[in-house]
């Protein structure tokens, strides 16, 4: 259906006594097809084979997912349930003793069952994760609120995908991810890319970003760093962080003055629009330029540009999402596609570079505190109404909306939440104001984790559950494009381990709640039950099935039934999802980044990714290869910057914020702001960046403003004596 | 239909999967071949792989007084042979690039095959399969002469096989500004 002028009928090498389970990379939302390699004498996966087939991305991975399949018969593997009896080596390594499965579910019922009748059903709390399969992610809802009964369940997407989701609901009245499929991208003219790493973070794109520019056609990056996608870029509009809001309204004034809006799709398609020209007629190139720091000449040639463009793509990533008006940035840079009517047309459209492999299906399903599977509301009395019916309980035994994920740990804290199930996420890394956050984990009552490795996290745990890796299991995700896509299981999960849904069925039997869970025995029953709940919603997944995705290689949602081939393109009827199929065009007044620099702290500092680790680096750090690659963090610095504090390149400094502090090696480079150090943040202990970042939330996402906030260098001179 | 390896060496965007992909061939041991480096570290972010370019007569197999270098019937300058190098690195010495790489406890070279398990059925080699940007690219000579008349660069440099390095080399490069030639769409 989609295969492109990249698609090439290549086979596979297959060596003696193996064979090849097509599958998907275990990371990132590109989720690039792969082949695994398995010995079928060993059954066991012993290497990868690309996957040439795959139209997204025709045999192409990064070398995270070249070194994926390192992760499953890894020697830190954990092989059994482990229990710590004794509270105080919370927050180490240390003290955990092997138990069976039976002892470990014995123990969690029975303290969790003391929690709650002590303390009431919202005392425990289930911290998720969308680094796994929609049956996963949707089962973990269904636990949470049906096993546990309680109200407190979100996940790591509130530090990921929740800001594009917010803007994305508020600008199109539905949230995913993509407007078009990744295969239209390099036949586009232009690509207005904001706040994305591209090149580290979604490497296998780059191959169809090129393609633009080797048609001719233009590449701006919005990012406060010279990144690898940045240095080819046409213009790079080199902003500080935390100001994406002023620039794309400076963008969107110049659209309008220079009569690129599309009069008949602003007026028949959506709303806000005057009031929106308005508002950004104050962000002239000048004004703009002096909030952003990028010169009017560049802002001015952006928006010629893209009002020119007969086909444009606006993108954006975590760099705009990841601040205190995340939600804003992501509509304020979907406003230049919808005044100028780039949008509901092959070639055209908004996409968001999907963080985790799962971060689109993982959200709509009922992991998120407010909202139940098919991307319903767990406000709306009808939403509930029809999920109950699935689930077979009361509209009144459904728990109320809980709260984000960051602000569970506030409640941790206050010791509303005494107890927490954490799965698929690693928040003692990757969660903002890590002091407050490693605390709150450390003054739990109880802590179950369910890991394949022994995170950061698990080390404030008192119950470790084993589970599988991705290949030792199957079912769905849905990728950046809004694609569903098949992980298929190429090997039996090792040791005892086990797969979150079957943990979870089994464990519900403890809590004396098994009959809602009893009929789920594989993988496939999930599936069938997960399809069911969603039907409906508008994140429609009940055609999807396996077959259709295996045939059509994938299924893009909405996908209502048996006959419906999917929706690779949204909007093609320029009919929104608002009750009155219009988009909104909206207003957004700036607001500067919760902390500004100040004499005290005057570098800006962000945070982000490097190609070789992904999240919390869990999984990356000890795969070989990768740890060679990129063994530890640094602080990037100007030269010019680097010059003012008399620090050198390879010199470890100490970096600090109002919140925290670690020392860092210094790494001087040209190819960022002087006014700005970043750090990369997947690394745990003292070395995580996270320590120092802050926990503004966003209205509307309560996402944290992990890109930009207030920071000082200090030279460290005893270690320069030695 | 012969294909051939080919760099377009403006494209790198450091990611290193080569190096990864390359330790997953078959007869590999684990280990890469490659090289990326970093063409300007305290600068900028520009990359560059550094691969073999199979050479039609190569300094590596010439200097060799073992004659452990094979050359395959499809070009494919060989890793040395186990059983016949002696491990005195003339090759590393005479390759214009440093291309072969040493082994210091097996007292043996290594270096890229072009993944002759893969290539000697067409099968695009490890590093050019997983490339992301398309900087390695496995490709017919009409793809390739494509590309020549697309990129219509000033210096003349189009192929780096200079006679004054190694001459005429198996496979082909593309020097970084290749977008230097390019129309504009508007
Ligand atoms: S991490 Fe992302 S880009 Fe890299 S191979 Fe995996 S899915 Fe592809
Ligand atoms: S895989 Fe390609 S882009 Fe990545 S470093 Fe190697 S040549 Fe460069
Ligand atoms: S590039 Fe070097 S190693 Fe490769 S064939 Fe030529 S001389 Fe030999
Ligand atoms: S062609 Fe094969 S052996 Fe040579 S560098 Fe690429 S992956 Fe390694």
């Amino acid at each position: 259906m989609q295969r492109d002028k990249f698609f090439k009928e290549i086979e596979n090498v297959i060596h003696p006594n193996e064979t090849l389970v097509k599958t998907h990379c275990s990371y990132c939302g590109m989720q690039c097809g792969m082949n695994l390699r398995v010995n079928t004498k060993t059954n066991k996966i012993i290497g990868v084979e690309p996957r040439y087939d795959w139209p997204v991305t025709v045999g192409k991975m990064c070398p995270k997912g070249v070194t994926a399949y390192q992760q499953t018969n890894h020697d830190d593997r954990i092989l059994k349930p482990l229990i710590r009896d004794d509270a105080s080596l919370k927050g180490t390594k240390e003290g955990f003793r092997e138990a069976t499965w039976d002892e470990a579910y014995s123990l969690i019922a029975k303290k969790f069952g003391e929690l709650q009748d002590k303390y009431g059903k919202d005392t425990l709390s289930v911290f998720s994760g969308v680094s796994m399969t929609n049956e996963k992610c949707y089962l973990t809802g269904k636990f949470a609120r049906v096993a546990l009964q309680t109200r407190y369940i979100d996940y790591n997407g509130r530090f990921c995908m929740s800001s594009a989701a917010g803007g994305f609901l508020r600008s199109f009245g539905v949230d995913r991810g993509s407007t078009l499929p990744w295969t239209d991208l390099h036949e586009t003219d232009c690509l207005f890319i904001a706040g994305s790493n591209t090149a580290e973070c979604h490497p296998t794109s780059m191959f169809r970003v090129w393609a633009v520019q080797e048609r001719g056609g233009y590449l701006i990056v919005a990012d406060p760093r010279e990144t690898p996608i940045a240095r080819r870029a046409d213009v790079h509009l080199d902003l500080r962080p935390g100001t994406d809001l002023a620039l794309a309204n400076g963008i969107l004034n110049l659209l309008i003055q220079n009569g690129h809006a599309d009069a008949e799709f602003v007026n028949n398609h959506t709303n806000g629009f005057e009031e929106t020209k308005e508002l950004v007629k104050e962000f002239t190139p000048e004004y703009t330029s002096e909030i952003t720091g990028v010169a009017p000449e560049k802002i001015i040639r952006a928006a010629e540009i893209y009002g020119k463009a007969p086909n444009a793509v606006v993108m954006f990533a975590r760099g705009i999402e990841q601040q205190h008006k995340g939600v804003d940035n992501v509509s304020a840079y979907t406003n230049m596609a919808l005044v100028t009517g780039k949008i509901g047309r092959p070639k055209s459209g908004v996409a968001t570079f999907t963080g985790q492999g799962n971060g689109q299906g993982g959200r709509e399903h009922g992991q998120k505190s407010d909202l139940l599977p098919g991307y319903r509301k767990i406000t709306n009395p009808k939403h509930v109404e029809e999920v109950c019916q699935v689930w077979g309980i009361t509209p009144e035994e459904m728990p109320q909306p809980g709260v984000s994920a960051y602000e569970m740990f506030e409640l941790m804290e206050q010791k509303t939440i005494r107890a927490m199930y954490l799965l698929c996420s690693n928040p003692a890394v990757s969660a903002p104001n890590l002091n407050f956050v490693r605390k709150a984990m450390k003054g739990l009552d109880f802590m179950v984790c369910a890991d394949f490795y022994l995170s950061e996290s698990a080390e404030f745990a008192d119950v470790i559950l084993p589970t599988v890796t991705w290949s030792e299991d199957e079912g769905t995700v849905t990728n950046l494009e809004g694609r569903i896509i098949k992980i298929n299981k190429a090997q039996e999960p090792l040791g005892e381990s086990k797969p979150d849904w079957q943990i979870q069925a089994e464990l519900a039997e403890y809590l004396g709640r098994g009959k809602y869970f009893s009929h789920l025995k594989t993988a496939r029953d999930v599936a069938d039950e997960f399809r069911l709940a969603s039907k409906g919603g508008y994140a429609d997944y009940y055609g999807a099935t396996w077959d259709k995705i295996d045939k059509q290689d994938g299924v893009f949602w909405p996908c209502k039934d048996e006959k419906d081939e999917g929706t690779p393109h949204m909007f093609l009827d320029k009919k929104f999802y608002h009750p009155d199929g219009k988009a909104k065009i909206c207003a957004l007044p700036y607001r500067p980044p919760a902390e500004e620099p100040c004499e005290e702290y005057p570098l800006r500092l962000t945070t982000g990714r490097v190609v070789y680790h992904y999240l919390s680096g869990n999984q990356t750090r000890r795969i070989q290869f990768l740890r060679d690659m990129c063994p530890e963090p640094y602080v990037e610095v100007h030269p010019v910057t680097a010059a003012k504090y008399n620090i050198e390149h390879e010199e470890y400094v100490r970096l600090f914020t109002r919140r925290g502090e670690a020392e860092y090696k210094v790494k001087i480079t040209e190819a960022i702001r002087k006014d700005t150090v970043f750090v990369p943040y997947h690394f745990g202990h003292d070395k995580s960046i996270n320590l120092l970042t802050i926990a503004a939330l966003d209205p509307m996402s309560r996402m944290p403003e992990f890109k930009a906030c207030a920071a000082q260098i200090e030279k460290l001179e005893l270690k320069k004596v030695q | 239909m012969k294909k051939r390896l080919y760099l377009e060496l403006e494209n790198c965007i450091g990611c290193r999967s080569c190096l990864a992909a390359c330790t997953q061939c078959g007869g590999h041991e684990e280990r890469n071949r490659n090289y990326v480096y970093d063409v300007n570290p305290l600068v900028n972010r520009q990359t560059m792989p550094l691969m073999c370019l199979h050479c039609v007569n190569p300094a590596c197999a010439r200097s060799c007084p073992a004659q452990a270098i094979q050359i395959h019937e499809t070009g494919a300058v060989l890793s040395a042979l186990v059983e016949k190098c002696i491990g005195c690195q003339n090759c590393t010495i005479a390759c214009p690039y440093g291309i072969p790489k040493f082994d210091t406890e097996q007292n043996l070279m290594y270096k890229c095959d072009l993944c002759i398990d893969r290539t000697k059925d067409g099968i695009p080699p490890m590093c050019a399969s997983v490339c992301p940007s398309n900087t390695l690219q496995w490709l017919t000579d009409e793809e390739i002469e494509a590309k020549q008349k697309q990129f219509n660069l000033d210096n003349g440099k189009w192929v780096t096989s200079m006679p004054y390095l190694e001459g005429e080399t198996n496979v082909r490069v593309n020097l970084p500004g290749i977008l230097q030639g390019v129309t504009k769409l508007f």
